[in-house]
């Protein structure tokens, strides 16, 4: 079971009311200087969603767009790889979560991430890393993230993963070119949970789109997963040897020491 | 029991011990808390709270969820996100009485469709919509002495500013009004009754010469163009119907105009110098002010950057200015407005209630096409009061026929007579549409009643509206004396060529902001 929730761009008007339920349901602060909608959106570790205002040109015409952004939930997430601490899991339902209470503060999430999701409290003096949970605690009580629930449009679908795959293609085919031919998140860093669909070119909407097709663990997977049995054995190795060159070395002193006491 | 020989009363404990202890539950619990035993599992996140709509488990439907979309630029309105709990109500008034939100088709082009009315931080719970507020702005012109700060005050302001002040509902309070702004350092306040008056002049003028056929491009409907709100959705929604508006301006544009040509010239004043204000119970009056179509000083005296009006306050702004310079508002002196351009007649004060601007017009209207007094039931049109949403009348006019009026209020009802009229299938000569539920007496500035917001508080103030106009001598707008005044030394004739540049404007279409939503079958 992998929940996911499909965003169709297309859909969203601008409101913010998104950032709104995020705010309420996970009690982040408003900030001063940091808004969570508009132009100049922050992302922060009060922001666990933002919606930035993009005014971009579609057919030669100005169109506005509105991108929601958060915690794309990746199927084999950087984040979770690269923490030591095992302060990033992955939750029963498919939301990447994380546990204080396991963090050490090194910050390899946040290096690892090729999204930037993965944010600091810098203000604190005992800081957490913060970022979107996708409502986990929400979603295991059967209802939707606060930020699909609240949208007016219902620009968002939360559902399984390949039911929400299966209707972006339908909307793709069906829409007689209205998006454009790329579901973001099928594929992008091995899969994500957060689909999208758009009428206009990703990367024009300032979205994270030179990332590989495989898991960001996969580059090193080949070589690191060796790590354990290589010191295992090693250790073995040495073991051995230390046993066996002891043992030699006994039995060539006590031979000696056997010959010394013939001769006498 | 003391003398127990078993009973140890002295544990010897060695100092090694001791320490062999602790360092033992040192190691254990460094052991243990590394390992992950020690650990209280903890998270981040789902802490806070949702209203109960949001709460339903699966894909349930949400009837009422989300919020309008707001310009960070609107002029008008303005929201703080941090006093949003995503009621919901704010889309409601939207969708279902205006029929903005939700009538267009998605994806948006380049614009956030709105149409300024407000009614969005009047149906606010906790006031996370208020207008963009322009206290500060008036604040600064006050105290600088360069300036001389003109303020004028709509009619409906009146009936309901006392009720921030613990006043009955639909108290009478325009004295004080005038006093008030006095104290607060306005140099000269004038009525917007008397533009009021004058925007019936001109109308009226422009409607009679569309039924006798010298309307040239202008057909009839005619549609009333003083509501900001209701000529914005025109140019969204109806922009076919453009022509229809009568290009007279609003009330509030016509005096911006005048005080700053009119005025200055009359009292020698450097229109430079003069600072306009407006207290209006509206929100789409500080969108407004910003339309270049409107910017008639500037073209008048060729300096591009004059504004008609600076500033717009709301009843509710007012009120807040009022209170925070700690004037016993309901205990004030009656103040009287400023002559030349402060004298009005019923027929300008009615333009608060839904329904008003029809009764001026038709009162004036009768004049210009027949020459004589209006009769007896053109001073209490019951027809067009009341806060029916679609109200119709006809009235026979000797020598013209049947004159067949519709008063609409609420956007949703205007969209039902606009369709007809887009089809052709009306016969009515003169529609008055008005954005908010019961006109200019509940617009979107107007103060929080208290008593419960709906019809009982509209009745109220419209009521007061109605007896002031009815105990009035002067209830015809083309009698009003500062007004022939006006037109003999400084317009020449209604719509004549210097009122035209004056008190006339065009309108933009703005079909291609967005794409209407098609009417789906019920």
């Amino acid at each position: 079971m992998t929940k996911s929730v499909l965003l169709d761009l297309t859909q969203c008007i601008g409101c913010g009311a998104c950032t709104v339920a995020c705010k309420l349901w996970n009690q982040l602060e408003f900030a001063d200087g940091a808004p969570a909608t508009g132009e100049k959106a922050v992302k922060d570790h009060s922001n666990w969603t933002t919606v930035t205002f993009r005014k971009v040109q579609k057919d030669g015409a100005p169109v506005w767009r509105f991108v929601k952004e958060q915690c794309l939930h990746c199927l084999e997430p950087a984040c979770v790889s690269v923490c030591f601490a095992k302060a990033l899991q992955i939750s029963k339902e498919g939301a990447v979560v994380y546990r204080p209470d396991l963090c050490v503060g090194c910050r390899y999430c946040m290096l690892g991430c090729p999204f930037s999701v993965p944010k600091y409290e810098w203000q604190r003096s005992l800081p957490n890393v913060s970022k979107c949970q996708m409502c986990a605690g929400k979603i295991a009580q059967g209802e939707v993230p606060a930020c699909v629930g609240a949208c007016p449009t219902g620009a968002m679908t939360f559902g399984e993963r390949d039911d929400n795959l299966a209707l972006a293609r339908q909307r793709i085919e069906q829409g007689n070119g209205r998006y454009i031919n790329h579901i973001y998140g099928e594929k992008e860093a091995g899969g994500t949970r957060w689909l999208y669909l758009s009428d206009v070119d990703f990367s024009k909407l300032g979205m994270v789109t030179n990332v590989p097709e495989v898991p960001i663990a996969s580059f090193t997977d080949d070589y690191l997963r060796w790590t354990v049995p290589l010191l295992a054995g090693g250790a073995l190795l040495f073991t051995a040897l230390r046993h066996y060159t002891k043992r030699r070395n006994d039995i060539e002193s006590s031979q000696a020491s056997q010959k010394e006491s013939k001769k006498k | 029991m003391e003398d127990d020989p078993k009973k140890k009363t002295d544990v010897p404990v060695s100092r090694r011990g001791f320490l062999k202890l602790a360092a033992g539950a040192g190691i254990a619990g460094g052991a243990s808390s590394l390992s992950g035993c020690l650990v209280n599992e903890q998270k981040v996140g789902d802490s806070g709270w949702l209203p109960q709509q949001y709460r339903v488990p699966g894909n349930w439907p949400v009837q009422v969820r989300g919020r309008i979309p707001i310009d960070p630029a609107n002029p008008a309105i303005t929201r703080d996100d941090a006093k949003c709990v995503l009621c919901g109500q704010c889309q409601e008034v939207c969708e279902k009485i205006q029929t903005v939100h939700g009538h267009y088709e998605l994806p948006v082009k380049d614009d956030f469709i709105c149409i300024h009315c407000g009614q969005c931080s009047l149906w606010c719970p906790t006031a996370a919509i208020t207008e963009t507020f322009s206290i500060a702005k008036v604040d600064a012109a006050l105290a600088d002495p360069g300036k001389i700060v003109i303020v004028q005050t709509a009619p409906a302001t009146r009936v309901a500013l006392g009720e921030e002040f613990g006043m009955p509902v639909g108290s009478w309070v325009q004295g004080q009004q005038i006093s008030a702004l006095r104290k607060l350092g306005f140099a000269r306040v004038f009525d917007t009754n008397f533009s009021a008056d004058l925007t019936i002049v001109e109308e009226a003028t422009e409607l009679v010469a569309r039924i006798t056929g010298k309307g040239g491009k202008h057909p009839l409907p005619q549609l009333t163009s003083c509501c900001p709100g209701w000529v914005k959705f025109v140019e969204y929604f109806y922009p076919d119907l453009i022509p229809n508006l009568s290009t007279a301006k609003s009330p509030q544009q016509m005096m911006g105009a005048l005080i700053k040509t009119y005025y200055a010239k009359t009292g020698n004043i450097d229109p430079e110098k003069i600072f306009s204000v407006s207290v209006m119970p509206c929100t789409g009056k500080k969108f407004e002010i910003d339309r270049p179509e409107y910017h008639a000083a500037a073209r008048y005296w060729n300096r591009p950057h004059l504004r008609d009006m600076d500033a717009v306050l709301t009843t509710r702004e007012l009120a807040s200015m009022i209170k925070r310079a700690n004037l016993n508002f309901p205990e004030l002196p009656e103040g009287s407005y400023d002559p030349l351009l402060g004298a009005s007649s019923g027929a300008g004060l009615i333009f608060g209630n839904s329904g008003g601007v029809m009764e001026a017009a038709v009162r004036s209207a009768y004049f210009y096409l027949t020459g004589n007094k209006a009769p007896p039931e053109a001073f209490e049109f019951k027809k067009v009061r009341g806060l029916e949403g679609v109200k119709e009348a006809s009235l026979s006019i000797p020598g013209v026929g049947p004159l067949h009026v519709a008063v609409i209020h609420g956007l949703k009802n205007a969209r039902v007579v606009m369709d007809k009229v887009r089809a052709g299938n009306s016969r009515y000569h003169f529609i008055e549409v008005m954005s908010c539920p019961g006109g200019c007496v509940s617009g979107g500035g107007q103060p929080r009643s208290s008593t419960p917001p709906g019809d009982e508080m509209r009745r109220m103030r419209t009521a007061a509206i109605y007896q002031r106009d009815a105990g009035q001598n002067l209830r015809e707008s083309y009698k009003n004396p500062e007004i022939k005044q006006l037109y003999a030394n400084f317009l020449g004739e209604p719509c004549g060529e210097l009122a035209h540049k004056l008190l006339h404007t065009d309108y933009v279409s703005r079909a291609d902001r967005l794409q209407p939503k098609k009417p789906q079958k019920t």
